[in-house]
Formats: structure tokens, C-alpha cells, sequence
């Protein structure tokens, strides 16, 4: 019981501190709708972009139309859940920069939770809602055998590309603790850098595949998992050839090593802290 | 070991070097060069339960900066510093479970709701049992009206209905140190009068030990019996507060309305010896400074009553005020108080 | 009154240097965008029918991505955000009562800025041709239009970011305004996708539209799809929008002024 409550409470909190947030949020409905509209035109744009390709070219590397698109929502979704559970990560070059971190250094909980919790993006509903209709309408196109290990391993698979954006979202926003703005610059960058994993990166030269498999895994978001869940053979790097049932399974524990980074980096970074203002 | 100790603390920043105008922004993308400032020199601070202890000292003295050593928010260059028996940048959670802070320029509350919901949500960080937590806010709707405030929207509240509320988010969890940074600033004077009346009962009543960094003299001796003067990163004065107006505010000033200005100033002086006159911006004005531990006020009201006609007299009080200036100019020191 | 607003734009620059490292993290984003286009339309000209339908083979589409790259870059630093956020807080009361003419003054700071931009671009288009090997260079005349056509963008792109950003006196969340604009100025100016790629009606419709001459009509030019009097057609509709777009702001400023509410603390 105490056990359930040590895990249990943190998570009540953290879900009270968000709620604080959307009630702020929805204090403007206007901006609400508009947001929501955003990220569903953002989406869409990004649907059209593909759709307009693929009407002239069967498959891409192999990979056809379909197929493309999951990969593609897959960013978006795993993007949903952060900005709506954990956008406040993204305040944190600004909270570092003002020095309004110093109040949730003052009270007792850890401050990592309060910064994620600290804001709520609205657009991240837009982007779960189309991302996941467009994954939901691609996998209906495709042949897919599901047998229930099929969907058990997708579905944690899931999680973890989740999990995995949500951790290189925590490192590399951590980065305010070392650059002196109020814009998290060099996180959103590195975003951008994510973005190149919206396509089968086996278009990409062998550095660029590298660099989106090991360095910075976003790839492990959204083109290993899929490919693990269609099982399309094998990946080949440098030499290297390694069947993507495995490295899609290997998925689970980029995610740990990502989140683990994170918080490692944020409490290095908290040492640096030196708190703006008088 | 006492409540709040500190040894050898210091505090170092370091902040890029550039020229001003466009070719100082362009030189320094090519020259990165920092300069180091000391902002905490050094500071060996004790304080026990329960003590009032005013920290004072010029803007930019390094106030605010030991402050958040104390409270875990910055990393100390060098130095230790355990307050409630933890290292507070170690033990950041423990620290907190029993400080209260409240920064005059900065709220700590939520910015999008109500006063009753911030303090409902720290009531869930700080764990407060229903009962303890519904108490408490019911000695705070007496002492603070806090009543008033709950309903309002924190962006919303002016600046003396944020100091009371934070106030109470500061105490909510009876936290064993309380940190005030220049608490009162840009309050008025009713305000100001309850915040103070509020802080020394919380010290008569549950012992909170109060930590007041503040500019506004009239806090310090209104609450605080120790008074430590920091200036440029290092502690010049560490001591009773008493003391020190009785060793450096000593010189009390009457000033008197006379009816016609005196004939003969020098009688009045031979009276009262020790005393200096000093002529008012009117003829039939007079100004007489004294010591008063050696000469008593009724002797100069005597005194110069003898020799002159007087309509009126006020008296002014020596005031830590005085004092502090002193010391900012550099024309006091104040070691000779501590031996 | 004209050394006010070069006291605009400097000011801007100089603001911009102090974020020196926010603007080039930024600048490296869209550098990321522009790798992953050169790698996807590399794999995709592969396949002839593309080629066909687009009347371009490689060299030319690296050119157009490029050239789409340099117009996105610049006035992408000035915005609509600093504006939006001034609105919000409220500071703009302070804007309004300075003696100058606020969309003189935000264009001047646009400026100010985009000498930069453009700077920083040539200098990374210059890193990828490097990398990916040469494009083919424009005639003297194709370089010439361009060259008209590209600082035509600069009052163009100003016009849409300053009346997004002028949106802010209606919302007060400025973020959703500004993705739906990215995303509607990326799709429809021809930066994600050339415009002949289109389906019939959309490109009807994106003709129509002030977006293309931001990336489709300097991109034509360049490679000498469109020339003589076609060209100088499409460059003096780029005008026509850049001048348009200048007269509409000011009537939704007159607007938006008597609307103000002052948000935030």
C-alpha cells in the first residue's frame, strides 16, 4: 500500500499541476480552437506533402505509401503526448533564464515533474487525435497479420518511441542550463534534426543515418519501431547488417537510456543554476 | 549545531566581458572572455531556533545571493553551509519540507488561479493533513484577512494582497525557517504595519526562526533583535541590534522654536557641556546635538529654556537608519562594536 | 525622422547578436529541414516519372530547394513572435506612443535583419554546393529577374508575418496563428512541394494566392522556366502583392488600434 502510494502520489500531483494549467488554458476558448486548428493543418499539410509525391511513384526505397505514413504520424503522435503531458519542458530555457526555477527549487518534490508539468500544449490533443487517425487509417490499408503478439508488441513499441521523444526532449532542453537565452535554441533544433526521421532514413547517407540512430536516436520514434511491426527485412549500415525485428525491439531500451539521459543531464545542468535577478 | 550554519561560504559568477554597441556584440563572438564576480565572500553565519535576525546591506551587497545558498537554490563556490541539519543544495527536497520562503519582487504563487486553489495545491506538495491545513488558514484569515484574497485570480492581485497571500503560502506547512526577501517593498504603511504584527507573533508564538533581508529600517527594528551588515560579498557586522544603536546612535538632536534667536548661544552650552549647537535655517531656529548616554533631554530643555524664550521642541530619535549610512559611506567601523 | 529607423533596424541587429546563438540554433533547424528534402527528392528524381512531371532533373531541383531555403531564412527572425509577445504584455502602449510609424518601424527592424539572413544563408548554400556538388547557374537575365525577384520577397514575407503577427490584437495565445501560418506559407508558396506537382485546382488556387512568389515565382526565374515577359508578369505580381499586402496591413492596424485590450498583469 505504501508502495502503491510513493508511485501513486507523485503521479496525482503531477496530474494536479497539469489540470492548473488547462484550466488556464481553457480560459481562452478562442485560442484553444485556433491551436487545435494549427496542428491539424500542420498535419495535414504534412499528409498533402506526401500524398502528392506518392501519386506519381509507387514506393520509396521500398517503402510505399502507407507504410510512410505511419512513420510519418508516428512523430506527430509521440510530439501529441509530449505537448500534452509534458510541454512544460520546453519552458525551460525561459524559466532558467528569468530565474523562476528558483521557487520550484523551494518546495518538495522533484523539480524535473514541476518543470514538465508547468505548461499544457492544447495542440498536442490535435496532433494525437490526427496522428493517430492517419496511423489507424494506414495500418487498415495495410496487410498486416495481427496475431496478439503482433499487438502486444506494437503497443510497446508505442510506448517506447514515446518514451523516447519525451527523454530527447528532457536532454536537450536541458541545455538552458548551459546557453544563456530565454529560447530553447539548441532543443528545438535538434527537433528539427528529428524531423528527418518522418522519412525511412535509409534514404539518407550512411553519417545521417548514424547520426539519427546513435546519437541522437530519432529514429527509435518512428522508423525502427515501424519497420519492426512490418517486418521489412534488414538494415544495413557501414557494413553492418542487423535484422529490424531487433533493432525495433532494441526500441524499449533506447527509450530507458534517453529518459535515463535526461534526468542526468537536467540535475547536472541544476548545478550550474545560478538563479537570475538580484 | 544551531539551526542555520554556514562556514567559509562564498559564492563566485561568472559573466561575459563585451564592449557596448553592435562592435562589442560582434568582438565577443570571436573573443569570449568572462570576468569573475565575487558575490558572497567567505560568510560564516550561525543562527539558533527561534532567533530574528535582520541581513542588511547595500543593492548588489550579495543579499539575495546568500539567501539562496541558504535555501538550496544555488551551489556554493566553496564553503559549507547545513541548515536544519542538511546540506540544502544536496538535500533540496528535505531543505524544503521546512523552509518557507517569500520573495518581495517575485510571487510564488500560480499565476492563472485563485489564491484558495495555489494554497490548495501546496497543501497537496507539502502533504498538510485537511485539519491542520483548514487551522491554519483560519489563523491566517485573522491575522492576514486572508478571507478577502482567496477568491481573487493571482495575476489579479495588487501588491499588498500578494505579499499577505504569499506570505501564507510561504507558512502554509509551518515551516521551521522563514526567508524574507525585502518582504515590504512598495507596501503601504498599513500594510506594511500587518505584515510586521503578523511576523512577530508567528516568532512569539510557534518559534519560526526569521531570516529578513530588507532595505526598509523600519522592519528591522520593528522584528529583528540581530542585525548582520553585509557589504561587497563580505560580513562587516554580526550582532545584537541594541548594541549597536547604543554604541553608534548615540547622538540624539533637539530642535527648538525660540521667540527671538538666542542672545548669548554660548551660555547655553556652558550649561550643558558636551553639547553642539548648530544654528536652524531660520534666526530664531536651534538645533542641539548630544550624546545622550551623557547628557540627559530635560537638561537641554532646561538648559536652553533658561537662557531663551521657547514656542516649541521636537526630538529626534537616533535611528539604526543613521547608522547603516554610516557604514555604507565607509565612515564607520564597526568592530569596535563586536569587541 | 529616416535616422529613426535606421536606429530601428540597427537596434534589431544588434538585439539579434545578443541571441547570437538562439538565431543560429534556429538557423541549423532549417538546415536540418533542407538535408532531409535534399536526401528525399535525391532518392525520389531517381524515378523518371518525377523528372517528367516536373521538367527538372537533379541539379535544378537542388537549386529550388536552395533557393527555397534562402527565402524561408529570410525575415524569419524578425517576427511576428517579439511582436505577438509585446502585444500580450502590453509594452506595445509604449511602441504606440514613440513618434513612429509602428509598421515603418517593424519593417525597418525587418530590414535591419534580413541583411543578415540573407548573409547566413548564401554562406550555408554555399556549405551544401559544396557538399552536394554544383547546381547549374542561371543565364545573366534568369540572374538578374532573380535577383529583383529575391529582394521583392523581403517586403512580400514582411507583409504576411507583421499581419499574423497584428492577429495578436484579436487572440491572445499567438502560437496557434503562427503554425497556421508556417504551415499554410509552406505548403502554398511551393517550399515543401513545386507548385507543378500540384493537382489542377490546388494550383489555381495557389496562384491566386500571395504565397508562391515567396518561393515558386524567384525559384521559376532562377531556373528559367519562366523568362522575358512571362517573368516580368509573375515579378510584377510579386510586387503588386508585396505593395498590397503593405496597404492591407495598415487598414487592419487602423482596425486593431481601436481595438486594443491590454492583456497580461
Amino acid at each position: 500500500m505504501a508502495a502503491a502510494s510513493r508511485i501513486g502520489r507523485p503521479i496525482v500531483l503531477y496530474m494536479r499541476c497539469l489540470a492548473v494549467q488547462i484550466k488556464a488554458v481553457l480560459e481562452y476558448q478562442a485560442d484553444f480552437w485556433i491551436l487545435m486548428m494549427a496542428s491539424v493543418l500542420m498535419n495535414l499539410v504534412g499528409f498533402v506533402f506526401l500524398w502528392t509525391i506518392f501519386t506519381k511513384i509507387p514506393d520509396v526505397n521500398g517503402w510505399t505509401f502507407w507504410q510512410v505514413v505511419v512513420i510519418y504520424s508516428l512523430v506527430f503522435v509521440a510530439e501529441g503526448v509530449g505537448s500534452l503531458f509534458f510541454e512544460g519542458t520546453w519552458n525551460l530555457a525561459f524559466l532558467v533564464n528569468r530565474g523562476e526555477l528558483d521557487f520550484m527549487l523551494l518546495r518538495p518534490v522533484s523539480p524535473i515533474s514541476q518543470v514538465m508539468s508547468c505548461a499544457i500544449g492544447i495542440n498536442g490533443l490535435g496532433n494525437l487525435l490526427l496522428g493517430g487517425t492517419l496511423i489507424g487509417l494506414s495500418l487498415s490499408h495495410l496487410q498486416i497479420h495481427w496475431t496478439l503478439g503482433r499487438v502486444a508488441l506494437a503497443l510497446l513499441l508505442l510506448a517506447s518511441a514515446i518514451a523516447t521523444k519525451i527523454g530527447l526532449n528532457l536532454a536537450t532542453n536541458a541545455s538552458a542550463f548551459w546557453v544563456q537565452t530565454p529560447f530553447s535554441g539548441f532543443a528545438f533544433s535538434m527537433h528539427q534534426l528529428g524531423d528527418l526521421a518522418r522519412y525511412p532514413i535509409t534514404i539518407y547517407a550512411s553519417a545521417v543515418q548514424a547520426l539519427i540512430t546513435v546519437a541522437v536516436p530519432f529514429a527509435f520514434v518512428s522508423f525502427f519501431p515501424a519497420a519492426a511491426v512490418f517486418s521489412k527485412g534488414s538494415w544495413r549500415l557501414a557494413g553492418v547488417e542487423l535484422p529490424l525485428r531487433w533493432l525495433g525491439l532494441a526500441t524499449p531500451l533506447v527509450a530507458i537510456y534517453c529518459c535515463w539521459m535526461g534526468v542526468f543531464l537536467f540535475r547536472r545542468g541544476l548545478r550550474r543554476y545560478e538563479s537570475a535577478g538580484n | 549545531m544551531a539551526l542555520i550554519e554556514t562556514r567559509g561560504m562564498t559564492k563566485v559568477f561568472r559573466t561575459p566581458l563585451k564592449g557596448p554597441g553592435l562592435a562589442g556584440s560582434v568582438k565577443h563572438l570571436f573573443t569570449r572572455r568572462f570576468t569573475d564576480r565575487v558575490a558572497v565572500a567567505d560568510v560564516d553565519l550561525t543562527i539558533e531556533a527561534g532567533e530574528a535576525v535582520a541581513y542588511v546591506g547595500p543593492n548588489g551587497a550579495g543579499k539575495s545571493t546568500t539567501i539562496k545558498m541558504l535555501t538550496g537554490i544555488l551551489v556554493p563556490t566553496s564553503g559549507e553551509v547545513h541548515a536544519n541539519g542538511v546540506v540544502p543544495h544536496k538535500q533540496r527536497i528535505q531543505n524544503a519540507r521546512n523552509i518557507g520562503v517569500v520573495f518581495g519582487q517575485r510571487t510564488q504563487l500560480w499565476w492563472d488561479i485563485p489564491v484558495r486553489e495555489s494554497l490548495a495545491l501546496l497543501k497537496e506538495i507539502h502533504r498538510i493533513p485537511q485539519d491542520r491545513y483548514e487551522a491554519t488558514l483560519q489563523s491566517f484569515n485573522e491575522l492576514l484577512e486572508l478571507e478577502e484574497l482567496l477568491p481573487v485570480i493571482g495575476r489579479r492581485l495588487s501588491l499588498g494582497q500578494r505579499m499577505r497571500a504569499d506570505l501564507a503560502a510561504a507558512l502554509l506547512h509551518d515551516p521551521k525557517i522563514l526567508y524574507l526577501d525585502e518582504p515590504t517593498i512598495g507596501l503601504d504603511i498599513s500594510v506594511k504595519d500587518r505584515v510586521r504584527a503578523f511576523i512577530k507573533k508567528l516568532i512569539a508564538e510557534r518559534g519560526t526562526t526569521v531570516m529578513l533581508t530588507t532595505h526598509d529600517l523600519g522592519d528591522i527594528e520593528d522584528i529583528c533583535r540581530r542585525i548582520v551588515i553585509i557589504d561587497e560579498g563580505r560580513i562587516i557586522y554580526d550582532g545584537d541590534l541594541q548594541a549597536v544603536k547604543d554604541t553608534f546612535a548615540r547622538e540624539r538632536s533637539m530642535h527648538f522654536q525660540l521667540q527671538h534667536p538666542p542672545a548669548d548661544p554660548a551660555a547655553i552650552a556652558a550649561r550643558v557641556p558636551g553639547v553642539k549647537l548648530v544654528a536652524g535655517e531660520k534666526p530664531v531656529q536651534l538645533g542641539v546635538h548630544f550624546d545622550r548616554f551623557e547628557v540627559s533631554a530635560a537638561d537641554v530643555v532646561a538648559a536652553v529654556m533658561t537662557e531663551a524664550d521657547v514656542i516649541d521642541f521636537h526630538i529626534d530619535e537616533p535611528a539604526i537608519e543613521d547608522v547603516i549610512r554610516k557604514v555604507y559611506a565607509g565612515q564607520l567601523d564597526l568592530s569596535a562594536a563586536e569587541a | 525622422m529616416r535616422r529613426a529607423y535606421v536606429m530601428h533596424a540597427k537596434l534589431a541587429l544588434q538585439q539579434m547578436f545578443a541571441y547570437r546563438a538562439g538565431f543560429f540554433l534556429g538557423l541549423l533547424g532549417n538546415f536540418f529541414f533542407l538535408l532531409s528534402m535534399f536526401y528525399l527528392w535525391h532518392v525520389l528524381l531517381k524515378n523518371p516519372r518525377f523528372t517528367h512531371a516536373l521538367g527538372w532533373d537533379w541539379s535544378q531541383m537542388k537549386a529550388y530547394l536552395l533557393i527555397g531555403f534562402v527565402t524561408g531564412a529570410l525575415v524569419s527572425t524578425f517576427t511576428d513572435y517579439t511582436m505577438a509577445n509585446r502585444i500580450r504584455t502590453g509594452d506595445v502602449a509604449l511602441d504606440l506612443v514613440r513618434p513612429v510609424d509602428y509598421q515603418k518601424a517593424r519593417f525597418s527592424e525587418a530590414i535591419g535583419i534580413a541583411l543578415f539572413e540573407l548573409c547566413t544563408a548564401i554562406l550555408v548554400c554555399a556549405i551544401v554546393v559544396a557538399v552536394f556538388g554544383g547546381m547549374q547557374p542561371p543565364t545573366l537575365q534568369a540572374g538578374l529577374l532573380f535577383t529583383v525577384s529575391l529582394l521583392l520577397v523581403v517586403p512580400l514575407k514582411f507583409g504576411i508575418i507583421y499581419m499574423s503577427g497584428l492577429l495578436c490584437f484579436w487572440t491572445t495565445n499567438y502560437l496557434g496563428v503562427s503554425w497556421s501560418r508556417q504551415a499554410i506559407v509552406n505548403i502554398m508558396s511551393g517550399a515543401l512541394v513545386p507548385i507543378v506537382l500540384f493537382p489542377v485546382w490546388l494550383q489555381g488556387l495557389a496562384n491566386v494566392l500571395p504565397f508562391q512568389a515567396v518561393v515558386w515565382t524567384p525559384a521559376r526565374i532562377y531556373l528559367g522556366t519562366i523568362h522575358g515577359t512571362e517573368a516580368a508578369m509573375w515579378l510584377a505580381i510579386q510586387a503588386a502583392w508585396g505593395a498590397g499586402l503593405w496597404i492591407l496591413a495598415r487598414l487592419m492596424w487602423k482596425v486593431a488600434v481601436r481595438k486594443l485590450v491590454i492583456q497580461g498583469g
